[in-house]
């Protein structure tokens, strides 16, 4: 994402030297400038830039009367601003004299290989901030590498500001208030009381809702038994071994009886897995007067009808021992494979379930909530304390106590500083240690001082240090143990594991054969997983799902179950891409997908049964529509309103995410786009947008933009397949670019990117490196990104040869000093 | 920090979790503890600032006729029943920058553009409600709360250009540090009133000497990380390190004022389904602080810049931003006006429940100052002039009036006099260019 400098002007930091190089990262066209070549590309310029960009008139700030191309390299910014425009055809305006398609490349290709050449000789990393803030993810995954804890890290922080680019990871971004630190204090408490298994003073109850619009008609999860329906898996950590309690209560109307109490129901209680409880309830309702159906419920049942109706889940209760830790409560109905008789209903939604009077049909859960302990014997032995505890305390107070909690202490803070830790370190712990062992036991020592760990900016930031004898803005390499981190949370968005702060720690992980090793052998892990949550998640706008909220009287189909299948499906094949090698191009286009019985049926898949998640070949016919991201509904919902689709915001998604080219912010008051067509009838999107166009001052970012978007307008707001749309018109879903391409609907779309598939690569590899460095992404930057992309051209465009080619480059390993 | 002696076990306090929204509950708590106010002839002030998203329907949110006497147009009329305590402030600009969004929540209380981002740092400028907080902060546990309804975890939707910090504050800490605000009820309630797990006094003082002792420690930490950095590079860690200081304080004051009774409440599950009812929840926390004296500056997004929420229980199911891009419209002026319009409804109860409540010789809300309002004017022109601005409460000085000011008046202005009024008085606040005059009325 480039901006076109506003000025002429001499980048204001040029590298003077490089202390350390190695290897020949970056491959480079060398190439020098031929004096009959410059030439010609001089006369371009004038020919076709300087009638506008030139001294007299300075439009957007810009000249090239006199412009010099012995030293392009040396102006980097501008030119990485000119290549910008002239890779994506966006100059000279539509209208002008415009170069041949060839010049074009031609000119763009040799300024890039002159800024490249530059760029190898003088590289210019960038600066990342010293300290850069852990955000919400890699604080819980740090915690669960460090103490073996899955923590609802949702409960216990805020959630991150997002940078310009749509990254919470961004260094500069992630602040520190009181409110924060607040947070910080409270979660290192509850942590390492969770950690140790402190019994806590009083019971406590956790709530896990099942959302109204969940329909519970298919097994909820493989957390399930098989041949269960409706219900709800719950993870939940045991502080303490002991006895606890599970409670249920059901769903009901909006005179509060209980639903589907027509007909019998058998509800379980599983403690991973194993029956701690079955309730039964419904059919059974007593003789005499019932409530009429009257959606008014002013009327009453007899007073044992009205009990029968409001109290079924009054006990819903049992008590139950468990071991600390954490387990899967499973609470479900047993499920009655039978089929309705009579008309087959559709199914209801929003308003109707809210209403429903209806006496037969499903009972559900409405939640669920674990509480405890009641009865504590002890902390137990859980993967927490086993993590923790490296010795045996003899509990004497003495001296062999004293080294086992320094054995511990030593162990945790190494881990969790992610670096070999000194005297100092340890003294700081060992007073908590002591004072927390002098008010209690050595848990209680340890737990204090493991609460210090968690709030010190050791473990909060991570920290990269200029080093003394550097040079002001000077490139230099990242010591191995700064790039150990940097590593393991661009991978992991967490620390290193032990084998990568090892070989820190030895000192060899600059060495390029250890360093790609280190990589791909992390790349294996799952904890990869992270990466496409993180990175993935947000690139793609993912985690907007969870509060998309489509409109219930034009989608009455769209219920939970399919916004958490759109997410699972995403994750599922993005995850197989990184796991599978596969290569990114994949991304666009792909001959499978993951989906349930619910998502097959969304995208008209035929012979998908039940709620699990599996891999599908798409056929040519299927792949054409749902093969690739494009054809996910959960970038399709996202990119929608809530009540329509909007080829406006899914073009501009297509511009900024994937070809790199975001176009610039509306004009602050936009004229009118018409309701109506020309003639005042109902008109399409399509043809309104097309007379918004007719305004040049709309059609300059309008003309890039809708045309990607009207391509998936066959794709609703909820991204199902249609054939008509507003107003019962047809959908029409050609398109043409303002250089003329033209394309027809997704499968269209699909070969006019796989044609700009080095666009499309550019811009997830820039995206990539952002992330990886958590900063924005900067013009001195591009040389990389275009040698990472050339690299992975050979290579199949696998996605780890863009992650090792990130690792290795430039800005990964390096840095620039302080001005 | 605290809860009290009439504590009821923690049990029961959990009782009603997630049963029901607990929002009459909020009201239930109440022990006598006007005691602690100070005297009738000094009423402690209380700053409020409501913000509301992506600009107002002016045209039914300015009263037709200047002074006394003006007739509540359609989106003010849930506050004519408090119109001694009104007064609307029309014609003031706010300072143009790029980032029609963006601009719109961080000047409003900075004065102060927004900057795009071009690689380098976050930039704002330290609010009023801050200034107004590092005063009377010095006697409160907390200094200041900063309230949304809206989270934070989205991606793709804020101002072109910019963070995502910047749509989500109206409070910047100073020039570098945009606040975060809270939208889980349950966190709020924990920062006011702790999450010790314990009602015993002893526990929690021992805890609370804990804490201090955890906090010296890490500040001497930082305090070495610090002397091994360069000059900028020091910044995040003076943010943590103020962060530091400032919980070290309050939990001195924590200790000072371990005496005091506090009520029980009821704890809130989370975050309720409808906006209504998450509105009134927040709503009800900010009352609340302000009755127990926890803290007297609060801040109050009830929407982020952009925010897309829809609002189907008034029966506009469709997205605020995009029906905020009216193009004149009647269909969608009508909606936004429905939204504009429930915003203020939301608000007027919670000015009533600050009138029912007693505080010195008054109400809370005649010791209360209350700022309503949006960053931006026409929202489909995201105009910086012609700001919708009203002040509710007594002390505010004046009330009932409808003031007309030349659109040269920088709304940061405004913010100077209001600062008087707390009594803290400041000389610039961004683009201020002097005090703004607020005439007092009879009456109040």
């Amino acid at each position: 994402m480039l901006r076109v400098p506003r000025r002429l002007r001499v980048p204001a930091f040029l590298v003077g030297s490089v202390v350390v190089m190695w290897g020949h990262v970056l491959p480079v066209n060398a190439q020098t400038a031929d004096a009959t070549e410059a030439q010609l590309l001089t006369s371009t310029i004038g020919r076709y830039c300087a009638s506008c960009h030139n001294d007299r008139l300075r439009t957007a700030d810009l000249s090239f009367d006199g412009v010099d191309l012995s030293q392009v390299g040396e102006h980097a910014e501008l030119w990485e601003g000119v290549v910008s425009k002239l890779r994506t055809r966006a100059m000279p305006p539509v209208g002008r004299p415009r170069p041949p398609a060839d010049t074009y490349d031609a000119l763009a290709g040799w300024l890039e290989a002159e800024i490249d050449r530059v760029a190898v000789r003088a590289p210019d990393p960038g600066r990342t901030h010293a300290i850069h803030r852990l955000n919400r993810a890699e604080y819980a995954n740090a915690v669960k590498d460090l103490l073996a804890l899955d923590v609802d890290v949702d409960a216990l922080l805020p959630a991150d500001d997002f940078d310009e680019y749509g990254f919470d990871n961004n260094a500069d971004v992630l602040t520190v208030s009181s409110a924060l630190m607040d947070r910080y204090l409270s979660a290192a408490r509850k942590i390492g009381r969770l950690a140790l298994g402190e019994t806590p003073p009083a019971p406590v109850t956790e709530t896990y809702k099942v959302p109204i619009l969940m329909v519970q008609d298919d097994r909820m999860g493989d957390d399930l038994p098989f041949g269960s329906r409706g219900g709800i898996g719950s993870r939940h950590y045991f502080p303490v071994d002991g006895e606890y309690d599970v409670q249920i209560r059901l769903h009901r109307n909006y005179v509060n009886y209980v639903r589907g109490m027509g007909s019998r129901h058998e509800l379980e209680v599983r403690l991973d897995g194993v029956l701690v409880g079955t309730f039964g309830f419904g059919g059974d309702e007593p003789d005499g007067v019932q409530a009429p159906a009257s959606y008014g419920g002013n009327q009453f049942g007899d007073p044992e009808w009205e009990e029968y109706m409001l109290f079924a889940d009054a006990n819903m209760r049992v008590r139950f021992p468990a071991t600390a830790g954490l387990h899967v409560v499973g609470v479900s109905f047993v499920r009655r494979f039978t089929e309705p008789e009579g008309v087959l209903q559709p199914r209801q939604s929003v308003f109707a379930v809210a209403v429903n009077e209806m006496r037969d049909g499903n009972a559900a859960v409405e939640h669920v909530v674990v509480g405890g302990p009641y009865v504590s014997e002890g902390p137990g032995d859980t993967a927490s304390r086993r993590a923790i505890f490296t010795c045996e305390a003899d509990g004497d107070g003495g001296e062999t106590e004293e080294a086992c909690a320094r054995a511990i202490l030593k162990s945790l803070a190494r881990r969790a500083y992610r670096r070999p830790v000194d005297e100092r370190d340890l003294a700081t712990l060992m007073d908590f240690y002591r004072s927390g062992r002098q008010d209690g036991s050595f848990d209680a020592g340890i737990q204090l001082a493991l609460e210090r760990v968690l709030i010190s900016p050791d473990f909060l930031f991570r920290v990269v240090r200029d080093p003394a004898d550097v040079p002001p803005e000077t490139a230099y390499a990242l010591d191995d143990i700064e790039l150990a981190s940097r590593l393991s949370f661009f991978l992991w968005s967490s620390g290193p594991d032990e084998e990568l702060l090892r070989v820190a720690e030895q000192g060899r992980l600059h060495d390029p054969v250890v360093l790609e090793r280190e990589a791909r052998r992390m790349l294996a892990d799952p904890k990869t997983t992270q990466l496409v949550q993180n990175f993935v998640g947000q690139w793609l706008y993912l985690r907007n799902l969870r509060s998309v909220v489509p409109d219930a009287i034009t989608f009455p189909d769209f219920d939970e179950n399919l916004r958490d299948a759109f997410r699972q499906e995403t994750e599922l094949f993005v995850d197989s891409l990184v796991r599978e090698d596969r290569s990114v191009l994949d991304l666009l286009g792909a001959d499978y997908t993951f989906v349930n019985e619910r998502l097959a049926a969304h995208y008209g898949i035929p012979n998908v049964y039940g709620s699990h998640f599996r891999r599908v070949q798409l056929d040519a016919a299927q792949a054409e529509r749902r093969g690739g991201i494009f054809g996910h509904g959960s970038l399709l919902t996202v990119t929608s309103y809530p009540n329509r689709t909007s080829p406006v915001l899914r073009g501009k998604w297509m511009l900024t995410n994937i070809l790199g080219t975001p176009p610039p912010p509306p004009p602050a008051d936009v004229p009118d786009l018409p309701e109506r067509g020309e003639d005042g009838r109902a008109a399409t999107v399509r043809a309104r947008l097309e007379r918004h166009r007719e305004s040049p001052a709309c059609s300059v970012c309008h003309a890039p933009m809708d045309p990607l978007g009207l391509a998936l307008e066959n794709y609703d707001a909820v991204g199902q397949w249609r054939l008509t749309g507003e107003a019962g018109l047809p959908i029409d879903a050609s398109g043409q670019l303002p250089d003329g391409t033209a394309f027809l609907g997704p499968t269209g779309l699909r070969s006019l990117l796989m044609e700009r598939r080095e666009q499309f690569v550019g811009t997830l590899t820039e995206k990539l490196l952002a992330y990886a460095l958590g900063r924005g992404p900067e013009y001195y930057d591009r040389p990389t990104i275009r040698a990472i992309a050339r690299e992975a051209d050979s290579n199949n465009y696998r996605w780890s040869s863009i992650i090792v080619g990130i690792v290795k480059s430039t800005p990964f390993r390096m840095r620039r000093s302080e001005s | 920090m605290i809860l009290t002696q009439k504590a009821i076990s923690r049990r029961t306090v959990l009782r009603g979790v997630g049963a029901s929204l607990a929002l009459p509950l909020l009201d239930g708590m109440v022990p006598a503890f006007a005691a602690l106010r100070t005297t009738a002839a000094n009423p402690i002030r209380r700053l409020g600032v409501v913000y509301v998203p992506n600009g107002m329907m002016m045209p039914h949110w300015t009263p037709t006729s200047e002074g006394t006497g003006f007739s509540f147009p359609k989106i003010l009329q849930p506050l004519e029943p408090f119109r001694p305590y009104i007064q609307v402030l029309s014609g003031m600009h706010g300072v143009e920058s790029e980032g029609p969004h963006a601009r719109a929540s961080t000047r409003f209380l900075t004065g102060v553009p927004s900057k795009p981002d071009d690689g380098s740092d976050l930039r704002g400028g330290v609010s009023m409600d801050q200034l107004a907080g590092r005063v009377h902060g010095r006697e409160t546990q907390l200094a200041s709360l900063e309230l949304a309804l809206d989270g934070r975890d989205f991606a793709g939707s804020c101002d072109d250009g910019f963070s995502c910090a910047y749509t989500n504050t109206i409070a910047w800490a100073n020039e570098f540090t945009p606040l975060p605000m809270e939208n889980n009820p349950r966190v709020v309630f924990e920062r006011l009133f702790g999450d010790s797990g314990s009602t015993d006094p002893s526990v929690r003082q021992a805890r609370l000497a804990k804490d201090a002792s955890l906090l010296d420690s890490v500040t001497e930490r930082a305090a070495d990380l610090s002397r091994e950095l360069g000059p900028h590079d020091q910044a995040k860690l003076g943010q943590y390190l103020d962060a530091v200081r400032d919980i070290e304080r309050r939990i001195q004051m924590a200790e000072a004022q371990s005496d005091r009774e506090l009520p029980v409440v009821e704890q809130p599950a989370g975050i309720p389904g409808s906006v209504g009812e998450h509105a009134a929840l927040m709503f009800d926390l900010m009352a609340l602080a302000y009755e127990t004296d926890l803290t007297r500056v609060v801040t109050f997004m009830m929407g982020r810049e952009i925010t897309g929420r829809t609002y189907a229980e008034i029966g506009v199911p469709d997205a605020h931003h995009p029906i905020s891009h009216h193009q004149r419209d009647p269909e969608k002026l009508e909606k936004l006006t429905k939204i504009n319009q429930y915003h203020v409804q939301l608000f007027s109860a919670f000015v009533e429940r600050l009138a029912n409540t007693n505080d010195g010789d008054g109400s809370l809300l005649d010791h209360s100052m209350l700022v309503y309002g949006a960053g931006m004017g026409d929202s489909n022109a995201h105009a910086s002039t012609n700001l919708p601005i009203l002040l509710a409460g007594g002390a505010t000085g004046s009330g009932g009036r409808h003031v007309q000011y030349s659109k040269e008046t920088p709304l940061a202005n405004l913010h100077l006099s209001l600062l008087d009024k707390m009594g803290v008085p400041v000389d610039q606040l961004g683009h201020s260019t002097g005090r703004l005059p607020i005439e007092p009325l009879s009456g109040v």
